[in-house]
């Protein structure tokens, strides 16, 4: 069964309203909330379970809710951190969309990785050409989203297909093959 | 962190509570261009001498309305010591190992720590005094041009103000989580990070179910109520803005145009 239109942008709504609520429940375990980077997982479940869309939109609106309520992330860095996350919500949608291999955790995990390999070119190209015009090299966008975020990146391959299996289990969103269980 | 550390409205009747929810936040905007387009002593001296009177105007208790800067001062006071002992290498004040303190070094990190910090105060403002759904309404109004582009603004609009109502609960709700997570023995202040990350998993996986079964329950009570999509709802008629939201609009502006004689 397919989710309504309504349902979509309730689920978008709660993914937004985490995207302020988790770096805080983060921010409180020591450095966990620049380790794990919090936000990335409501903004990569939102692109999954409601579409490419909403998944954009959480990217945008999350960051800056979370802004304007917490003031993190900081307005310097904000319009940055919008690009990146917006593209990892439109992506993870675009890709549910294409990649359709009848295993659910190969098409999670397919879809995952290039949205946020395709975010992380993306949002270092926005800083090259826009936010950060001739202060920003390939070392240092190498070393800011692929080294040092690396717990990140483990963290959330882990976490969210294990998230997205939990809520099919809890039948909070439909299965991705119901034929498969009907068989 | 059961409640929000800043932006939840607080009840007023101040001048700043009663102006048009638009006019506030096309303020807002201009002010924003005015802390960036910020550059000399007189150029911040107008924008802080503007946010303090906004803020004395408002009459929020400072400690809610200045929260966020106040929590985050150790955060400042590093930017503050990097951008001074690292921003410039020539003619330094001291100079010991990598460490050089220069006025330009201070003078930017004075700047970044300012402008943070008169962003945040200027964001308070706008979220203590104006009601989330006043809130909604403003973005649905400013947002109008762009259904050139087909975006469905009245549903943006929707899920912006179901956003904002459920930051309170979903807060709540994770706080009481984390409690639970630790009276079952999770170790959240423990330096490891193997520790951090299995203490992790336990308090994200709770909170997402929890969170999407109150979404499943919301948005199954709006369909059993007819709700087909914010489009074709009615809505009272918005009232043209008035001589006090043009003032605000009008001040805001001249705060945005001095920061342009100042350069």
């Amino acid at each position: 069964m397919k989710m309504t239109y309504v349902k979509r942008s309730i689920i978008t709504a709660v993914c937004i309203a985490l995207c302020v609520v988790l770096p805080m429940a983060f921010h409180s375990v020591k450095n966990a909330g620049s380790i794990f980077a919090p936000m990335h997982i409501p903004v990569l479940l939102c692109g999954l379970i409601c579409g490419a869309p909403f998944g954009l939109l959480c990217g945008i609106i999350g960051p800056l809710l979370s802004s304007l309520f917490t003031g993190m992330p900081p307005a310097a860095i904000l319009p940055a951190m919008m690009v990146e996350l917006a593209a990892y919500g439109l992506f993870t949608g675009l890709f549910m969309q294409i990649v359709r291999t009848k295993a659910v955790l190969a098409d999670l995990y397919i879809s995952l990785v290039a949205a946020m390999l395709c975010g992380r070119v993306l949002a270092g190209a926005a800083k090259a050409l826009i936010f950060s015009a001739g202060k920003y090299s390939l070392t240092v966008w190498a070393t800011s989203y692929f080294v040092t975020s690396l717990p990140g990146i483990i963290i959330q391959l882990a976490l969210v297909p294990a998230i997205v299996f939990a809520l099919q289990k809890a039948r909070l969103i439909p299965l991705r093959y119901p034929e498969a269980i009907c068989k | 962190m059961s409640r929000l550390p800043t932006g939840q409205y607080i009840y007023g009747e101040s001048p700043i509570h009663l102006i048009d929810a638009r006019a506030k936040l096309l303020s807002f905007i201009l002010l924003i261009a005015a802390v960036v387009l910020a550059s000399s002593f007189a150029g911040y001296a107008a924008v802080f001498c503007f946010t303090a009177a906004l803020l004395w105007i408002s009459r929020l208790p400072l400690g809610t309305a200045l929260g966020a800067i106040r929590r985050l001062w150790l955060f400042f006071f590093v930017i503050f010591l990097m951008n001074a002992f690292f921003f410039e290498a020539e003619n330094p004040i001291f100079s010991w190992w990598i460490f050089r303190l220069s006025y330009g070094g201070i003078a930017q990190g004075a700047n970044v720590v300012l402008r943070v910090a008169l962003l945040m105060a200027l964001s308070s403002v706008l979220t203590c005094t104006t009601t989330p759904m006043d809130m909604t309404s403003a973005l649905q109004s400013l947002m109008k041009p762009l259904k050139i582009i087909r975006v469905p603004v009245e549903d943006v609009a929707m899920i912006i103000s179901v956003a904002i109502q459920f930051i309170p609960t979903l807060l709540e709700e994770t706080d009481m989580i984390k409690k639970a997570q630790t009276a079952r023995g999770a170790r959240f202040e423990s330096r490891s990070l193997r520790h951090k990350a299995e203490c992790v998993i336990p308090l994200v996986i709770p909170i997402f179910i929890s969170a999407f079964r109150r979404a499943d329950e919301l948005s199954t009570a709006m369909e059993a109520r007819g709700y087909r999509g914010a489009k074709n709802r009615t809505k009272r008629k918005k009232e043209p803005l008035k001589a006090r939201d043009l003032a605000a609009l009008f001040i805001s502006a001249a705060i945005c145009a001095v920061q342009f004689c100042f350069r």
